[in-house]
């Protein structure tokens, strides 16, 4: 499978990864598996549903004292030795990070897998600097090594297969993996990659969690990649988004319950690091100096409108597992850097709703993503609130908002919509043979792949207008 | 005690597109003791205006249906997705008069099954069928109105019935409403699974609450050659299953 | 205006949009006590433990293979020695092991070569952990001089010593200790894993294939 070329076009992306066989496979393979294992977590876990309400209020808390809280972490992080670094958009926030590795001098820096470094183009920006950047996330090496971006927000690379990963890593990899079985190639990253640890002059990682109250950076990792990447280099820089704070240890412990079944399955990831300011005095290992950078990109605006619920997210990825449509099309598909539900959210925000707006409508609002999402986001409310942006600045398309203004128009004329109905059903009729339409006009979107059944004779409002309750028997 | 009164709201797929399930809605009604009327002045819930982002479209309607059926004690509709609509009206208005009035009507809005089960404690009597149906839980009805045990329970009284279940019967068809047709490819490959899923049951029939997914499932059930047969589950309980299910001519 | 005053500035804009048009001021420490009582009745958010004993409950977490850990029950830091040695020969390893500067470490014994750093590709590693946490199963170190945080990232086999009487019953009674503010606190649970490649789990991916606990008292 090669990397596909992307198109600029959104169904023209989901055609093609409608298209791959392979595709299908990988992406039911791993979200198949996260949706059985997240079931079995829950299901040991009754208290869920009040944990889950729980933690909305708790993000809902944090977001409506943003700014209380920003101003207490940055004091406490600086208090710990770290500088606070505030950036209002993407662009911005890639320059200081670039900024800190070049005045370092640094040549490698390593990256624990973070979707806000993908947000703010991290990978590019340091290529440009002239710096090697170096994946440590097994995921994110694969994709490294494949030219790609991730296709899921906990598992980037799983839209490729061993096959796929065996041949990259026997390109790369020196010495080669001695097979392609999981644990050989998993080994040979591990060796390839333990030099690269060492060797690193910066590490970078994200942030589940901004502790307001101590000043440390939380990061959860199944790997130990955050620890290996943040602690043998000189500096440790953290990128996060400013709605990842929460007031205390304790309200991270809270969400972590709520985090990790939702995403893995497991009760909490193998390692969660609390990460406060750079090595202290006498300390045995870690890095001289701590960076945290502070990203708004957006998400300040969405504090005042109709999204601010998004920003509760704590990107467990348990809304794409679950949805119909990221099941067939995967992440590339989506266009942006977050796929699936939260995704079609977030993307408008971050892209602008010209360039992405067919995501929100490319939703069948089932609203299964909402049920799962342990923070209790309104996915499906906030999709809907993008319809209507999308609606209001005249972005709907000319036929469909003819076809909905002539319905509409009917629609509140009642006498006229039945007097509509009972010309038309015959009209329609003409197309079937037995009782279904194969073909029909303006119908193509669904007779292309299945039958339309054929309306009735005479519709329920004017058989009831002749027979009354009794009915027509 | 008197007679409930009821006002039938059709939904305007069943009302052009298979009538018979609103006979048997109202037949259901009927026998559970209620009085039914079908108020003339009905159409569309507003769900097509509503689910594409015109909002001003969507509270126009909402403002029919409200004038149309807020005399009634009940507003019950063979549909969870209109139902489900409706219940949500009160979100399209920020007068207070109005919101105030599309609550009440909310609060005593409901879907057929989940009425006759819940609110009239119904259970049918003397309704048989010989046959193996599976059943999909439609998703507005599942997750908006919580329609799930319901429907299970009221059919475990019909007679002759074999119920099978459904792998995956919580998973969207695919149907989407105007999702199936702009995002058709999509739309295909999602009930493609679904369809595979039923046809794995090897039952004769299947049901669901909502006609859309139904027509959407029987449509592809059809194109690729199945057998399965489709219903409405409110046709299955009012004995009305013994004539041509969906697609199928008279 | 600096980033920083633009983006607090825009936050509280944006606060006043979306509370109708007012930001109503609050004391810290309203917000505190808004923020505590947010986690009021804890019981009613955490799971139960699988056993009300901490202790047992501890044991019965690592004993759970998808954590991928083994535990050893030792009688006293006397017995210490004779139980790494024990995990060593079970696993045809040399008696050597990295360890950290702590005192307790340097009692191992004539029989175990001891040395410090760790190296990248270490075999096995012994690192004594703060506390351990009954509801997850995870033990928690916190950096310090005599506690390199490599010592338990780096090694193929990590071998962790923890006294009873330092289980906590749930990560919340952790939490408490973060006050202390060490560079880094891990809380760790089991071995290193990852399921990036089609979902395979493997063990070791950066981290320790092995770890052992050993648990005092
Ligand atoms: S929207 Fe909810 S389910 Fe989706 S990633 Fe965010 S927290 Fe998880």
């Amino acid at each position: 499978m090669g990397a596909p070329e992307k198109s600029e076009n959104f169904k023209q992306r989901a055609h093609d990864a409608l298209a791959d066989p392979n595709l299908k496979t990988a992406i039911e393979r791993t979200t198949g598996t996260a949706e059985t294992k997240r079931a079995a977590a829950i299901g040991a876990f009754p208290e869920f549903q009040a944990a889950r309400v729980r933690g909305a209020a708790i993000k809902d808390h944090v977001i409506a004292n943003l700014d209380h809280y920003l101003i207490e972490f940055e004091r406490n992080a600086t208090e710990a030795g770290a500088h606070v670094h505030w950036a209002r958009d993407a662009k911005e926030a890639a320059a200081i990070v670039t900024r800190i590795c070049t005045e370092a001098e640094a040549k490698i820096v390593t990256r624990a897998k973070s979707m806000l470094g993908e947000e703010i183009g991290l990978p590019h920006a340091l290529e440009d600097a002239g710096i090697e950047r170096v994946e440590t996330d097994l995921a994110e090496h694969i994709i490294q090594l494949a030219h790609e971006r991730p296709s899921h927000i906990i598992w980037p690379a799983m839209h490729r297969t061993r096959e796929d990963v065996a041949e990259l890593f026997f390109k790369d990899h020196q010495p080669p993996p001695d097979a392609d079985d999981p644990a050989s190639m998993v080994a040979s990253a591990r060796r390839v990659l333990r030099e690269k640890f060492m060797a690193a002059d910066v590490g970078i990682s994200g942030a589940n969690f901004l502790v307001a109250d101590t000043g440390a950076t939380c990061t959860v990792t199944n790997e130990g990649n955050a620890e290996l990447s943040t602690t043998p280099p000189r500096i440790h820089i953290v990128t996060a988004g400013i709605e990842k704070l929460v007031p205390s240890t304790d309200h991270a412990m809270a969400l972590l319950r709520l985090l990790v079944r939702s995403a893995t399955g497991g009760e909490v990831t193998q390692y969660t690091t609390f990460h406060c300011g750079p090595k202290r005095v006498g300390d045995a290992d870690g890095p001289e100096e701590m960076h945290i950078v502070l990203v708004d990109n957006g998400r300040s605006r969405m504090v005042g409108d109709e999204f601010r619920q998004m920003l509760r997210c704590i990107r467990c990825g348990a809304c794409m597992n679950h949805c119909v449509v990221y099941r067939q099309i995967g992440g590339h598909a989506y266009g942006g850097t977050y796929p699936g539900p939260m995704g079609a959210v977030l993307t408008p925000v971050l892209d602008g709703l010209a360039a992405s707006r067919d995501l929100p409508h490319a939703c069948t609002l089932n609203g299964r993503c909402e049920e799962v999402c342990p923070v209790r986001i309104p996915l499906k409310t906030l999709l809907k609130a993008w319809r209507v942006r999308s609606w209001d600045s005249q972005q709907e398309v000319g036929a469909v908002r003819m076809g909905l203004g002539i319905w509409g128009f009917a629609a509140r004329r009642p006498r006229l919509y039945h007097f509509g109905t009972r010309l038309a059903l015959p009209v329609m009729r003409l197309f079937g043979k037995g009782g279904w339409i194969r073909k029909m006009p303006l119908a193509g979107g669904w007779t292309e792949t299945r039958d339309l059944p054929k309306p009735a004779a005479r519709s329920f409002m004017s058989q009831h207008a002749k027979y009354g309750n009794g009915g027509p028997k | 005690m008197s007679k409930p009164k009821i006002g039938l709201f059709v939904t305007c797929l069943v009302d052009a597109m298979r009538p018979q399930i609103g006979w048997a809605t109202l037949k259901l009604l009927e026998q559970a003791g209620c009085e039914v009327e079908v108020p003339r002045a009905q159409t569309c819930c507003g769900q097509p205006a509503g689910n594409s982002g015109d909002k001003r479209g969507a509270a126009a309607l909402a403002q029919q249906v409200i004038e149309t059926f807020e005399g009634y004690d009940y507003l019950v509709g063979p549909s969870g997705s209109c139902v489900g609509q409706i219940r949500s009206y009160p979100t399209l208005f920020s007068d207070p008069g109005w919101r105030k009035r599309a609550e009440d009507l909310a609060a005593k809005s409901f879907e057929i099954l989940g009425f006759l089960h819940d609110v009239m404690s119904w259970q049918p009597e003397g309704v048989g069928l010989n046959a193996s149906v599976t059943y999909h839980d439609s998703c507005s009805g599942l997750r908006e109105l919580g329609i799930e045990a319901q429907p299970r329970a009221l059919l475990e009284a019909v007679e002759g019935l074999e119920m099978r279940p459904l792998n995956g019967a919580n998973v969207c068809c695919g149907f989407g409403g105007t999702f199936c047709v702009k995002y058709p490819e999509i739309s295909t490959a999602i009930i493609s699974e679904k369809t595979a899923n039923i046809a794995a049951t090897g039952a004769d029939i299947l049901l669901a609450g909502d006609l859309g997914c139904l027509m959407n499932m029987a449509g592809r059930l059809h194109r690729e050659g199945a057998a399965t047969r489709c219903f409405h589950t409110a046709e299955v309980l009012a004995g009305m299953a013994d004539g041509p299910a969906i697609g199928e001519d008279a | 205006m600096s980033a920083r005053d633009d983006i607090i500035a825009a936050v509280r804009e944006g606060l006043k949009r979306g509370q109708g048009g007012a930001l109503p001021r609050r004391a810290p420490a309203e917000i505190r006590a808004e923020a505590a009582a947010l986690l009021a009745g804890l019981d009613e958010i955490r799971p139960s433990l699988v056993t009300p004993d901490p202790v047992e409950a501890f044991i019965q977490k690592c004993a759970n293979p998808a954590l991928g850990v083994t535990l050893d029950r030792v009688a006293g830091w006397a017995a210490l020695p004779q139980a790494v040695t024990g995990y060593l020969d079970r696993h045809e390893l040399p008696h050597r092991l990295a360890v950290s500067g702590d005192p307790r470490l340097s009692a191992l014994g004539p029989g175990i070569e001891t040395h410090a750093p760790c190296a990248p590709d270490e075999a096995a590693a012994i690192s004594i952990a703060s506390w351990g946490v009954a509801e997850t199963g995870s033990v928690v170190i916190h950096s310090a001089p005599d506690q390199p945080i490599l010592n338990a990232m780096l090694p193929r086999h990590w071998l962790v010593v923890v006294e009873a009487a330092k289980i906590l019953p749930f990560l919340d009674d952790y939490a408490t200790f973060a006050s202390l503010r060490p560079r880094n606190a891990v809380l760790i649970t089991g071995s290193s894993g990852t399921t990036d490649i089609e979902g395979y789990f493997v063990r070791g991916a950066h981290g320790p294939g092995f770890v052992h606990v050993l648990l005092i008292g």
